[in-house]
């Protein structure tokens, strides 16, 4: 379009022009963004105008930012202290856009250069562009760090970018409008690969500030050029390997890739290229090796370990040359190491876990856990280079942790659901086989035994089998890393130790060590067992230490994964609790309700008349639910153990975290027992109280109390039925000592003391009483008062009291008739425990009773108190 | 609403263009209008007050080719935008009017809020003066040169370092 010929009314409006503009500014401000620089700076010079949007300063800054050289910080820090300046030195800004007086004095200072005047932003790198001619810089040296020697500063941006455009746009123009690869001034200009690569890596950077038409084009010229350039390095780089020369042609050429691109291809080259990626994983052995090794079940960690070891020698030697080869800000080791993840390792225990998994889920949980195990201590045995950053140990644990990703969702159902599944086994196995030696006899009676002594005992070697891992991985090999711990304690008869034999890994020494308390709780758990005999049918400890022990066998492993931290460590953590929740499930509503349930029935069941009485006097069902008390109590404090030592200890669990699935289940596990023997003592009094009114109305005598004329009383002692009666009672209440709570064996006791009292109470009013026999009625009361004593439970005790004294009534003489009428009337007599109505009724049991009759109520009327 | 329906949009000299919604759209002004219009609304002419006829056609003809561009939504990063597209054939020669024409499609494009077309005349602006002297440059867009010549050769001086070499 010719100039000449501008329509009528464009010209009338002129686009800036002192009259109205026909394009407005921000249009013609957004339109020289599409401009190149010296068409841009041509604009500028049209008029006064132009100028000022073109010398915009925000324009250049966003170029600079392009470039990526614009540091926000340091221009403002700068302003501020350009600001401070200024204020104590009174002087005027020096940005004003256009200083006359300023430029002429510059003008005059540079006239003898034969130079006009230049913007203040040039003054002090003239030197390097002195030299113009030929269009190329003459100090190469200084421009191979234009881009870095950028200052930021605000009112500057433009000459700053001068700057960098005056040294990189003829070399980048020149590049891009080569047709081949030896065509480029620079490669004329710079000979040293270092320098060229220098400058190609400025050029790229450049090119993200070309952003006008055509710009896409010379960009990806330039970005070939740097690929023929990179290839070309990339062979010498190669030749340097193949020669073996690390310290020279490798050195050097990983350098020129590292200023070229930061080396990404030349580390990725030089990892391709290594002997160790060659070999892949047959060249570390076979591995399925540990299976094959192995007794059924189990896996043979030895040739995993042996693998992991030499890994890691290999890899540890690579970072040897790695930090000869590569300059130190290139990390070239991480992904090395990332490299061998993926393609050996992830290989590896892909098809180890694959083969696992089709043999056995126990070896492939084994595998898994073990081997996983082994993979953290080839992360921690690895050793960073110079260039590695800070964080490598944590970078090497989450590389090799990414390995076991894919199966770590199978790994963590299949150990939860191999828990459930062999547990509920255990279960079931059990209950079949009670349900077939169900016809047998239960014999029980866990008596002479300090039951709080034994179950103490019990639980401490509990608690030190606990303490003990079961892993079938901690085979040690303190060759391997010297950084491990050493006190890595092993086997446990629960868990298979893997067969040693064929490697040359040493036998732990820990082991006999480890063996002695897990014997002696062996032991222990048979003492238990015999002595629980009676309760066999309902639930047995050994099933539930069994279950324990298979939780903890599963809890270890997964622990193993927590210590990965983040999303994976908290999932494994989570199927922690979900494991101890399943154990609580099986072992509480699983085994232990089903056996109180039982218990509760046969309790319920109960007739003592029906029953044959064995001499020792104890209620059979009672006796077992008693000692299922105990059981219970004990199987609920080695959870307690468990859950202290498996769960809250290494962290996997907190003790205060009520919302927690582990916690809240741990509490409904208790609950649940404790209503199911909240449940069975009630039922347990009731048994209790038909038993003792089946001894009343069994043994008690009718000459006990009332003994024939003449003959004398000659056995001072309580009657035969009350030493049953007390004993029975004794023996039952006795039991639960120590095996419940104090606050629910009071509430027990006293249940039972006030049921026993209403029992003797309607005992006694059955009886006929002589003044003879009441010798006899006293010692009984004695002996009955006494044993309530022992309950140390005044209101109990008062009771008891009262009944005492009130059998003193039928020692009275007959001849005192009034006397007894005078006691029945005094209400306060017993403390209001018999109102007199009571008192008349247990006075018409005297034998006597007809003949004194008259004389009791008349005292009793006598005395003016309204009785009947 | 489909977007075949028939709008009606009112030049600012008064004249009623009949446009399918669709194109219509291009405009952003006029999509977030419909947007926040009710259905029966729509019914009516829509004004556009600042342009007029010949240009408000000469601006739908460019959307109506480019109807099914995809809709850019938001302003992403505009240099990018600046750097990857070279102006297509089509719209080289739907720009090849004169300079009255340009800069008033440039300023429909503008109001209207139609990026695409923007970005188009600019860039071809952009090309009008690439490769121009000042002078011709002044001459083209009617600019009024007030530099003394001292200001106008010391300003040339200060940007040497950008001439083409």
């Amino acid at each position: 379009m010719a100039p000449n010929k501008l329509p009528a009314s464009l010209k009338a409006t002129a686009i800036i022009g002192d009259s109205k503009a026909a394009l407005p500014a921000e249009l013609m401000s957004l339109l020289l963004d599409y401009l190149p620089v010296p068409a841009l700076l041509r604009f500028a010079q049209t008029s006064r105008r132009s100028r000022e949007m073109v010398y915009d300063d925000s324009r250049w800054v966003r170029r600079l930012k392009a470039l990526g050289v614009w540091n926000e910080a340091e221009a403002q820090a700068r302003r501020r202290a350009e600001s401070e300046a200024r204020k104590s030195a009174g002087k005027r800004p020096e940005s004003a856009l256009f200083d006359v007086e300023a430029e002429q004095r510059r003008m005059r200072g540079v006239t003898g250069m034969g130079r006009g005047a230049v913007d203040p932003g040039f003054e002090n790198v003239r030197p390097v562009f002195e030299p113009v001619a030929g269009g190329v810089d003459a100090d190469p040296g200084a421009a191979l760090t234009v881009l870095a020697r950028v200052q930021s500063v605000r009112g500057r941006a433009r000459q700053e970018f001068g700057k960098v455009y005056r040294v990189l746009a003829p070399l980048y123009l020149d590049l891009a409008r080569a047709r081949s690869h030896s065509d480029p001034v620079l490669f004329r200009m710079y000979r040293e690969p270092e320098q060229q690569a220098a400058m190609l890596a400025q050029l790229r950077t450049f090119a993200r500030c070309d952003w006008t038409q055509g710009g896409l084009e010379r960009e990806e010229k330039v970005e070939s050029m740097v690929g023929i350039f990179e290839n070309a390095v990339l062979r010498e780089f190669e030749r340097g390997i193949e020669e073996g020369d690390v310290d020279g042609r490798m050195r050097r050429y990983a350098h020129v890739l590292v200023a070229l691109n930061g080396g990404a291809a030349g580390v990725d080259f030089y990892i391709q290229n290594d002997p160790l990626m060659a070999r892949g994983v047959a060249g570390l052995g076979d591995p399925l090796e540990g299976l094959r090794t192995a007794a059924a079940g189990m896996v043979n960690l030895g040739p995993v370990q042996a693998f992991f070891r030499d890994l890691a020698r290999a890899l540890n030697e690579q970072a040897g040359v790695i930090d000869r080869v590569f300059p130190v800000t290139v990390d070239a080791l991480k992904p090395f190491v990332e490299r061998v993840a993926e393609d050996i390792i992830a290989e590896y225990i892909t098809t180890l876990f694959d083969e696992a998994h089709e043999q056995n889920v126990e070896v492939y949980l084994k595998a898994v856990a073990g081997v996983f195990e082994q993979a953290l201590r080839f992360a921690i045995s690895l050793k960073p280079t110079q260039a590695s950053p800070p964080s490598f140990a944590q970078d090497v644990k989450a590389i090799v942790a990414r390995c076991f990703e894919p199966h770590f969702d199978l790994y963590l159902q299949e150990e939860l659901d191999y828990f459930q599944r062999k547990s509920d086994a255990d279960v079931a196995a059990w209950k079949r086989r009670i349900a077939e030696e169900a016809a047998s006899t239960e014999s029980f009676y866990m008596s002479n035994v300090s039951r709080q002594a034994a179950k103490a005992d019990f639980l401490s070697s509990f608690k030190k089998v606990v303490m003990l891992p079961v892993n079938a991985l901690s085979t040690l090999p303190t060759s391997f890393a010297a950084s491990k711990p050493a006190d890595t304690p092993t086997s446990h008869p629960s868990t298979p130790v893997p067969d040693r034999s064929s490697t040359s890994t040493p036998i732990p020494v820990a082991r006999p060590q480890s063996l002695a308390p897990t014997t002696e709780l062996a032991a222990k758990v048979a003492i238990m067992t015999s002595r629980l005999q009676g309760i066999s049918s309902l639930f047995s400890i050994e099933l539930a230490l069994t279950l324990v022990h298979a939780a903890k066998a599963s809890l270890e492993r997964l622990a193993t994964f927590v210590s990965l931290g983040g999303q994976s460590g908290e999932e494994a953590r989570e199927q922690c609790e979900a494991v101890f929740v399943a154990l609580l499930q099986t072992l509480g509503t699983g085994h232990i309700k089903a056996g109180f349930d039982r218990a509760v029935q046969h309790l319920s069941e109960y007739k003592p008349r029906e029953m044959a009485h064995a001499e020792d006097g104890g209620v059979e069902p009672l006796v077992t639910f008693l000692e299922l008390v105990n059981v219970g109590d004990l199987i609920q404090q080695m959870v307690d153990v468990f859950y202290a030592q498996e769960l809250v200890a290494p962290r996997l669990c907190d003790r205060d975290d009520f919302v927690s699935p582990a916690a809240q289940e741990k509490r409904r596990f208790e609950q649940m027992l404790d209503e199911r023997v909240a449940a069975g003592l009630n039922m347990g009094i009731d048994v209790l109280m038909d038993e003792v009114e089946y001894l009343c109305a069994t043994t008690q005598k009718p000459g006990d109390y009332n003994p024939p004329a003449g003959e004398m009383v000659t056995d001072l002692g309580p009657s035969e039925c009350a030493r049953r009666i007390v004993k029975v009672v004794e023996g039952h209440t006795g039991m639960l000592v120590g095996s419940t709570e104090k606050g629910v064996l009071d509430v027990f006791n006293q249940e039972v003391g006030v049921r026993l009292f209403t029992v003797l109470c309607k005992h006694l009013k059955r009886q006929r009483v002589s003044t003879e026999g009441a010798i006899k009625l006293i010692s009984d009361m004695n002996c009955y008062h006494d044993f309530i004593r022992t309950f140390k439970n005044k209101s109990l005790l008062q009771y008891f009291n009262a009944m005492r004294e009130l059998s003193q009534i039928y020692l009275i003489d007959a001849r005192d008739a009034k006397e007894i009428g005078t006691i029945i009337a005094d209400s306060e007599k017993y403390g209001g425990i018999f109102r007199a109505e009571e008192v008349y009724e247990f006075a018409e049991r005297r034998a006597d009773w007809f003949t004194v009759k008259r004389d009791v109520e008349r005292a009793m009327y006598g005395m003016g108190c309204a009785v009947m | 609403m489909s977007a075949t329906q028939k709008l009606t949009l009112t030049s600012s000299d008064g004249i009623d263009i009949e446009v399918e919604r669709k194109v219509v759209e291009r405009s952003v002004l006029i999509r977030n209008l419909l947007e926040d219009l009710a259905e029966t609304a729509t019914l009516e002419p829509i004004p556009i007050p600042n342009v007029n006829e010949p240009v408000l056609k000469k601006v739908l003809e460019w959307c109506e080719h480019h109807k099914d561009d995809p809709v850019s939504m938001g302003d992403d990063d505009s240099d990018s935008r600046k750097k990857q597209t070279d102006i297509d054939e089509w719209d080289q020669k739907y720009m090849s009017v004169d300079q009255e024409m340009l800069f008033e499609i440039i300023l429909a494009a503008n109001y209207l809020d139609i990026k695409a077309l923007l970005d188009v005349g600019c860039k071809t602006v952009a090309n009008m003066i690439k490769g121009k002297s000042p002078e011709e440059i002044r001459k083209t867009f009617n600019i009024q040169n007030d530099f003394t010549p001292e200001e106008e050769e010391q300003i040339r001086r200060e940007n040497e370092w950008a001439e083409d070499r």
